[in-house]
């Protein structure tokens, strides 16, 4: 009987699929625990403010209450934070934002959680706020921190761009503006805490970095750092807001408060948009200038990131984003400048293409606007410029690796949703307009320098014969976990019942770094790589001892069994398992990713994150039809065409495709954090929209294979370059099908009416 | 108050308020954590369970509402341990990533493929359009829906 | 601890309105439940009218199709009175929430909600629809334009139940319309509508109109200058445009998180033409 084993290259299910079909998968959201207590958050509802005093009395008295924490009961700094470490678990002096923490109640029950909540009575002197970042930075403004509202100021420069516009034949200029962004995923920030008898903590908690949640807490509650268990179950989503502390320090201060009880915290759906990160609202300044033929020469461009209360991954962000600012073009000389500033709006943080999703629509529609000055058709000026390997990027990064924009756009000019799109168009029904529009993207994969990038990756033969991989890194959804099986798989030569694997445990698996920038496959695959071989030697080995064989050649690993071809005997593997001690069946390996070299001034202002040296490429073509009596705008069409090296699972491609297209969707039709004095107007599924069923039509995609000889089985992630392309490419396609050019996102059926101004014909 | 109802084909008995949310019931009460609670408003579709075989959302039910209905959640879709047709589909189609939104999406579907065993695509669309998948794009969803409609017709027809 | 009553005919219904005359009533809860789950409201007492199967079922009375309040949405989509008579009103029925929220929510909630945006209002209203409201005296019969009496509010007394709607059959017009303006494809709240009843005659001239716009107003937006400015004249662009005019100074459109009144008012006027291609 033939056995499928897992093969790279071929579409496989997911291994946790099953699990998830029945309902049997247990996310953070679903553990409990006896003898629960519930924790809960008092919010500051306002934007700005000194704390006065807190009435906690009637929330203490209320029956069911076990405990009322506030800044006071908090030992250590009190400091979250990823990099800067500016955020309060409680909030003691003063407040922020809207969603800053005030008080921490513990109760019997989610009822009397609520209910002591309302009963919390927050004593502020409003302090005036600010919530427009270029207002932040007037010295007048009022401060958010006290070491000023500019978070960083930074300048990614190449050559000469000032003197380089006089050289042009043509200048372009235009500025963009892109609202803060929610991640919604459908399982919300949770987590579940409880100490043990020898006073460590252990969590289990929606996270994409468990590793690094032990030092956030340790360091925030005055803990020591291996006194903190960390479990990460697959997460029902992330897209970036579960990188960094959500739940997780004031779950751990509930757990050191509740008299050995196990705590459960649950952000509901407005909490989680109150209190969790969002995409960075970004305004944008962009001048670009090229020769007659097209050749991009000169780009100058001006980005302010609106952090919000606290920093997050804020610089961060913006560095990546000041990185891709000039898109996967050849621009010879850049002026780049970025301001990182705070506010007393929502915190922004870390989301599906980090930066880069924001200034992709700037650089995007410069090349549409340079496009149609010229005369030159969208797809051409894009090629004409598209990076090459060998090429320097706009950061100044010389691109040694693969870089496959050309064939991407190659590919999806030859396709005939391209060639044949002027027919689509032409069909169009009674007021009706439609038009197709096409973005070129890139996204970089990896931390960048200033910290290792590194996994470090466990596999073992159990005792039963099964290979147990040990996870490093969190599984949000992307399919890292069945990628990883499928790498193990192919090298032992097993088939999936064969195959188990645990998710995240700082108990039991390796640091691995964050679920986050595109890395988990390529840098935990790398290592993953290594250590099976190692325990395939090892193995190997082991069998030719127990077949009394002088060598190994000959052996070879199939689905439960070593065998000796030329003899046909076989060592099952359970026997290997029963027969040598667990330290002999496991093997440890360790993997860096490896860093850009060139000596880049910037690089010096961001102490991590830059620059980068990995980057995946899409190009994307949308169709679009726009009503003229509503302004509404659907896509009828999309087309991706993705290159991130070799491809694992061409199924878990197409998956990371349709997924960031879809939020990509949302982002550039209906996704919008309103804001008004730094309160959410918008926070929850109602007033927050994203794309249902009816909203994302088919999407086709094609991958462009070119091989990265530095990741696992030639490949590079590709989990966040898809969500960089559909707003430009669905502006574009407005712009062709209505003649408008929109320069803020969301595009809205009003921004179209108005742009078009189209009453119905007769005055309106 | 004692509420009783069929879960999954079993009778079952919960003593709890009468207006306690029906998604919590299952979720807290009855440790049952396949239907989740995404949103506690009716927008996400993630608390999809049925109610005497219909789609409904639970978290906008009172506990009372189910005294004596048959209700079914994604952990009573596989009779005797062999999958839905539905199931496999998501299985073998793709169709799941995160998984949270899943069980509800399933549940929905197999409402749909109850009601109108041969939909097109955009009947699936539009059948499965309250249920939010923030990874998927959703077009492996209606793959898989496709699939398993194909699969069952096939099946009734030998 | 909130009590919850589920009577299984009008008869304990009227007994659980003697015994709690505050209490807030729901059917399908996807309005109700979701408020008082989340706080916004506080009711001491529910009543859930789901067991009663004297308020559903849609019934052929003639000249009338009389729908019962708590039907539901998808078993409206499933009638085929409702199909086949009242195709305005299924149409509205198909848009609302989603598959979801229409096996949950009925026509009564959507009626007694009376949100402007409430999408089986404008078709109700086209067809001056009456609402039956019964107590345990008796039986009335009400216009639904005199029925809602702002957003969010009704003539409903304390302890009477929307029983019914009684739509008469529009046999006197030819052409059905109804759309909706939604910033998605689905779980969406209307952000414009528009329910329009025509009669052509054979050479195109307009006979009759029955216009009425949702969320553009407080409540459901009729406009019988409109009617009478497209009475006589042919469907063209211009007539409809004439029209457009007159209605965008009709409504009373407010800016909220979805649109702004500048929007809503501009494609109030815009929907009527999309009446040249309506079939």
């Amino acid at each position: 009987m033939s056995i499928k084993m897992l093969e790279i290259g071929y579409p496989t299910p997911r291994f946790d699929a099953l699990a998830k079909v029945t309902g049997e998968e247990k996310y953070a959201v679903d553990h409990t625990r006896e003898d629960l207590l519930w924790a809960g958050t008092k919010r500051a509802g306002l934007a700005h403010g000194i704390i006065r005093g807190i009435n906690m009395s009637e929330a203490w008295a209320l029956p069911g209450v076990y405990a009322v924490l506030t800044r006071n009961d908090v030992a250590g700094t009190n400091r979250q934070g990823i990099v800067h470490k500016d955020q309060p678990v409680l909030a003691g002096r003063k407040v922020r934002h809207c969603g800053d923490p005030v008080a921490l109640v513990l109760a019997e029950d989610r009822d009397t959680l609520k209910k002591a909540l309302s009963l919390i009575e927050v004593d502020f002197e409003p302090l005036q706020g600010v919530f427009d970042p270029e207002e932040a930075l007037k010295p007048e403004a009022p401060l958010v921190h006290e070491t000023g509202n500019l978070l960083k100021k930074a300048v990614v420069r190449v050559g000469n761009a000032i003197d380089a516009f006089n050289e042009c034949d043509i200048v372009v200029e235009d500025s963009f503006e892109v609202p803060g962004q929610e991640h919604a995923f459908i399982e919300t920030e949770n987590g579940l805490a409880w100490l043990e008898p020898d006073g460590g903590i252990v969590m289990i908690v929606s996270t994409q970095a468990p590793f690094r949640d032990r030092f956030e807490i340790a360091h925030a509650l005055g803990l020591e750092v291996d006194a903190i268990r960390i479990i990460a179950p697959y997460l029902g989503g992330g897209f970036g807001g579960k990188d960094g502390a959500t739940v997780q320090c004031l779950l751990a201060l509930a757990a050191l408060h509740a008299g050995g009880r196990p705590v459960k915290m649950c952000w509901e759906r407005e909490e989680s948009f109150i209190a969790g990160y969002k995409r960075h609202p970004v305004r944008m300044r962009y001048r670009l200038g090229s020769m007659r033929d097209g050749t991009l020469h000169a780009l100058q461009c001006g980005l302010i990131y609106d952090t919000g209360a606290y920093a997050h991954l804020g610089v961060e962000v913006m560095a990546l984003g000041m990185e891709h600012a000039g898109g996967p073009y050849r621009i010879p000389n850049t002026l780049i400048e970025g301001w990182c500033v705070y506010t007393n709006n929502p915190i922004s943080g870390a989301m599906r293409g980090f930066g880069v999703c924001q200034v992709s629509f700037g650089i995007e529609r410069m090349m549409d606007l340079l496009a149609s000055k010229l005369g030159m058709s969208r797809l051409d000026i894009r090629l004409k410029n598209a990076l090459r390997r060998g090429d320097r990027n706009c950061a100044g990064v010389t691109l040694v690796h693969s870089t496959g924009i050309v064939p991407c756009l190659e590919t999806l000019g030859r396709h005939c949703l391209w060639t044949e799109s002027g027919k689509w168009k032409a069909a169009a029904g009674p007021f009706k307009r439609r038009g197709v529009g096409i973005a070129a993207v890139s996204n970089a994969m990896g931390y960048g320098r200033g910290l290792p990038d590194s996994a470090i990756a466990q596999v073992e033969l159990t005792r039963e014969g099964k290979i147990r991989v040990y996870g490093g890194v969190a599984d949000m959804g992307q399919g890292n976990a069945s990628a990883f099986i499928q790498m193990a798989g192919e090298i032992l030569r097993q088939d999936a019942s064969r195959m188990e694997i645990v998710q995240p445990d700082t108990d039991l698996t390796h640091p691995s770094g964050s679920s986050s920038a595109g890395r988990t496959t390529y840098t935990y695959g790398n290592a993953l790589i290594q250590a099976c071989k190692e325990l395939k030697e090892k193995l190997l080995h082991r069998a030719a001892l127990v077949l009394m064989l002088d060598e190994t050649h000959g052996l070879t690993l199939l689905p439960g069994t070593i065998r000796h071809l030329p003899s046909g005997r076989d060592v099952p593997l359970d026997l290997l398992g029963r027969t040598f001690p667990e330290t002999d069946r496991i093997a440890v390996n360790q993997f860096v990713m490896p860093v850009a070299q060139d000596n880049i001034d910037a690089a010096r202002e961001f102490k991590i994150g830059f620059p980068h040296v990995f980057f995946s490429y899409a190009a994307h073509l949308a169709y679009v039809e726009v009503d003229e009596l509503t302004g509404k705008i659907d896509v009828k069409g999309y087309f991706a065409v993705t290159e991130g090296g070799r491809v694992i699972n061409p199924t878990g491609f197409e998956q990371q495709v349709h997924g960031a297209v879809s939020q990509g969707l949302g982002y550039g039709l209906m996704e919008e954090v309103l804001l008004e004095q730094g309160r959410i107007l918008n926070p929850n599924f109602t007033g927050y929209i994203i794309p249902t069923s009816l909203d994302v039509p088919e999407v086709t995609s094609i991958c462009v294979e070119t091989v990265e000889s530095t990741g696992p089985f030639g490949m590079k992630g590709i989990g966040e370059v898809g969500t960089n392309a559909p707003l430009p490419a669905i502006a574009g396609a407005v712009e062709d099908a209505a003649g408008c050019r929109l320069r803020r996102s969301p595009l809205t059926a009003a921004s179209v009416l108005r742009a078009t101004g189209r009453g119905c014909g007769v005055d309106g | 108050m004692r509420i009783s109802f069929y879960l999954n084909g079993k009778k079952t008995d919960v003593e709890v308020p009468p207006d306690r949310r029906f998604v919590n019931v299952l979720r807290e009460d009855l440790g049952i954590t396949g239907t989740k609670d995404g949103c506690g408003a009716g927008e996400c579709g993630s608390c999809t369970i049925l109610v005497d075989g219909h789609a409904r959302l639970s978290c906008l039910m009172a506990a009372v509402q189910l005294q004596g209905r048959q209700v079914t959640t994604i952990e009573g879709l596989a009779a005797d341990g062999t999958l839905h047709p539905v199931q496999e589909a998501f299985i073998e189609y793709g169709a799941v990533q995160c998984g949270f939104c899943t069980p509800g999406v399933i549940l929905a579907a197999v409402h749909l493929l109850n009601q109108n065993p041969d939909p097109t695509r955009e009947q699936i669309r539009v059948g499965l359009s309250g249920n939010l998948c923030r990874c998927s794009g959703y077009v492996k969803i209606v793959d898989a829906v496709e699939a398993a409609a194909r699969k069952i017709r096939e099946g009734k027809l030998r | 601890m909130r009590e919850v009553f589920l009577p299984g005919s009008l008869e304990e219904l009227w007994r659980c309105f003697e015994e709690r005359p505050q209490a807030a009533v729901y059917a399908g809860g996807t309005d109700l439940l979701v408020g008082t789950y989340n706080g916004m409201l506080n009711p001491e007492t529910l009543i859930c009218l789901d067991r009663i199967e004297e308020l559903k079922g849609v019934g052929d009375r003639g000249d009338n199709v009389r729908i019962g309040s708590c039907t539901t949405h998808t078993q409206l989509l499933e009638e085929s009175l409702v199909q086949n008579h009242l195709p305005a009103l299924w149409r509205a029925i198909a848009g609302i929430g989603s598959p979801l929220i229409r096996n949950m929510g009925t026509i009564g909630g959507n009626i007694c909600t009376a949100s402007p945006a409430g999408d089986t209002l404008p078709p109700l209203y086209t067809m001056k629809a009456e609402v039956e409201l019964r107590s345990k005296g008796g039986a009335r019969l009400m216009p639904i334009g005199d029925f809602v009496t702002g957003p969010r509010a009704t003539r409903l007394h304390g302890e009477e139940v929307l029983a019914a709607v009684w739509v008469k059959k529009p046999v006197e017009y030819n052409l059905h319309h109804f759309e909706k303006v939604g910033l998605r494809n689905a779980l969406a709240c209307s952000v414009v509508s528009m329910a329009a009843l025509l009669r052509l005659a054979p050479d195109g001239l307009v006979e009759k109109a029955a216009l009425a716009w949702g969320s553009v107003g407080p409540t459901i937006i009729t406009c019988r200058e409109a009617e009478e400015a497209l009475i006589g004249g042919k469907l063209t662009a211009a007539s409809l445009g004439e029209a457009a005019a007159i209605v965008r100074k009709a409504v009373n459109p407010i800016s909220d998180v979805r649109a702004d009144a500048d929007y809503r008012r501009t494609v109030a006027g815009n929907l009527l033409l999309r009446l040249t291609v309506a079939n």
